[in-house]
């Protein structure tokens, strides 16, 4: 089994002019939880997630881990503020270009390895052709999905 | 001779342009210092200043362990509290806070506790956190300057001259208070006018709550019970025979054994760039040491001052506090020790007879620190920290009010020198 087998292949995605209310309003009504950004050519550019997003509102200090535990605080005023311009925002302003992808024929152990031992966490991996075409995502149950049905079919 | 030289000036000059990482340029020059013949290995490991090394290993370990208990947080948001978020004296009690904290900690760990922290606030309170900022910077440097184990350049000359941390606190202690109170007279007329905030804002800062920072408490027991065991070492060092090295070395491994910290983790978070440029600097300076040339020096400046202690002991305060300004204040450190140690020889008499002139190296060498924001660890720290927080800071903005604040410093410790010891 391979990358190709296990992905999803039907994957909503927008584009990079739209704004990040836009973009939330997909993520409600498709029940999904990432959302690769292409662009004219069906290319692969960037992925909102949801810790991009946190990463964004909360002072570089804090998001830096220079300040790691704030119980003793109160909420910043500028927190907020930031959460709510954050909706206004170009998705290309607040997409994650630092995202996993790979090619269609690799090894599920791979995949598996990949949010594994990702330095940061992984939330999805983009599956792409070699000019960098989306073709599937695939997500970590995904990996257990597929071997459940493997498995029953024996 | 001149191979030494030169590898010895192309170390500074590649420190001062700053575009390598200081470790790699320092160790790099130790290597060459051996393959150009100019130390043999051993003569170049003999170099290294282990009780330095030690000490700085030991109080990092220690540090990186107390760290985690909060205990530092708890402390400055106590102090903000007790003045009822009332800001400019937020910043008399968080700068004093700050030069208390470094004293007893190094430099950089002062900065990262207490900067994060002034920011957070700062902002709560939605005023500018440069004033703040700022006024840390200054705290770092002066307190460090009063103990053994305060700053860098005091750990070289305390194990270089044998002097031990009640030395420090007795002799560079009251010019530190000093020089304290004398920073944050040109603070309040520069600032103090602009920091009024509304009581509702205050009401916030006072919404701060300290239990909050400790974060856990059998470990902070431990921690608490460990750093009061080597700071009593520290008192009677000379006492009980021992080198500082040793009680911060025994007090970390005693600390490690009781708190069963993981050990990887806690090594990994020591300044290992800080602990490989100390290394590779040693052996750099030794092998100018063996050339000769500091011994010509030491004769030169004998020359010129006519063997007048007084004399002597300005020039190395302001040389020293000058080039620190410039270079930064630890290779300024490494190279005037073997200097002093050969003034020293050249003008005879016991140990006594050069204390002063050690005292002026440690004041200008820390206190020089605060000049430039290149100066020393802690203000690259605060300002890379700053600039995360997305309030640069410039390095001619810094220079404008630093560089005049640290001659002031400067002119103080003059005096202190002059009227105390000459």
């Amino acid at each position: 089994m391979n990358a190709a087998t296990i992905m999803t292949t039907n994957v909503a995605t927008t584009e990079c002019d739209k704004t990040v209310a836009e973009a939330m309003r997909i993520l409600r009504d498709e029940r999904i939880r990432q959302l690769p950004i292409v662009d004219k050519n069906n290319k692969v550019i960037g992925l909102l997630t949801s810790r991009k997003l946190l990463y964004l509102t909360l002072p570089r200090y804090i998001s830096e881990g220079l300040l790691k535990d704030v119980k003793f605080a109160p909420d910043l005023p500028q927190f907020h503020q930031r959460c709510s311009e954050l909706a206004h925002k170009d998705v290309c302003e607040v997409m994650d270009t630092d995202f996993k992808k790979i090619g269609p024929g690799v090894s599920i152990m791979e995949v598996a390895t990949i949010f594994v031992s990702a330095e940061k966490p992984v939330e999805c991996i983009l599956v792409v052709d070699n000019q960098d075409r989306l073709l599937g995502i695939i997500s970590p149950w995904d990996i257990f999905k597929r071997l459940c049905e493997y498995t029953e079919k024996k | 001779m001149l191979t030494a030289i030169i590898v010895f000036l192309a170390v500074y000059i590649i420190l001062i342009v700053d575009k390598f990482n200081r470790a790699v340029v320092s160790l790099l020059g130790a290597s060459l210092v051996i393959l150009l013949g100019v130390l043999d290995q051993g003569k170049a490991v003999a170099g290294i200043d282990f009780n330095t090394i030690g000490l700085l290993i030991g109080m990092m370990i220690i540090v990186a362990v107390c760290q985690k208990t909060g205990m530092f947080q708890y402390v400055a948001i106590k102090s903000v509290k007790i003045v009822h978020g009332e800001p400019w004296r937020i910043l008399v009690m968080l700068g004093c806070v700050t030069a208390i904290i470094s004293a007893l900690l190094d430099n950089v760990t002062t900065a990262l506790l207490v900067a994060p922290l002034t920011i957070l606030m700062a902002e709560e309170m939605q005023i500018d956190p440069y004033p703040f900022l700022f006024v840390e910077i200054l705290m770092a440097n002066i307190g460090g300057t009063a103990t053994l184990i305060g700053d860098p350049p005091n750990i070289m000359i305390g194990s270089a001259a044998n002097l031990s941390f009640m030395d420090f606190v007795k002799n560079l202690g009251p010019i530190v208070l000093i020089v304290m109170a004398a920073t944050f007279a040109p603070i309040y007329a520069l600032y103090g006018k602009q920091l009024k905030v509304d009581s509702h804002v205050r009401e916030r800062v006072m919404q701060f709550n300290e239990r909050e920072a400790l974060q856990d408490i059998p470990l902070l027991k431990k921690c608490f019970f460990i750093f009061t065991l080597v700071i009593v070492g520290f008192l009677f060092q000379h006492r009980i025979h021992l080198e500082a090295a040793t009680i911060a070395i025994f007090g970390a491994a005693i600390l490690l054994l009781i708190t069963g910290e993981d050990i990887n983790s806690t090594l990994e978070k020591l300044e290992w760039t800080t602990i490989f440029f100390f290394a590779g600097l040693f052996i750099v300076v030794r092998g100018l040491d063996e050339t000769g040339v500091i011994t010509i020096l030491a004769q030169r400046l004998m020359e010129a001052t006519s063997g007048n202690i007084a004399i002597t002991t300005m020039a190395i305060l302001w040389v020293s506090a000058i080039s620190s300004a410039l270079t930064g204040s630890i290779p300024v450190t490494a190279t005037m020790i073997p200097l002093v140690k050969e003034i020293g020889i050249q003008m005879g008499g016991g140990r006594d007879t050069l204390l002063p002139i050690w005292w002026a190296l440690s004041l200008g060498a820390c206190f020089g620190g605060s000049g430039t924001i290149i100066a020393s660890a802690a203000n690259v720290v605060v300002a890379g920290i700053a600039g995360k927080a997305g309030h640069h800071f410039r390095f001619i903005e810094f220079m404008k009010l630093a560089f005049p604040m640290m001659l002031l410093s400067i002119v103080l410790s003059t005096i202190y020198l002059y009227l105390r010891y000459l």
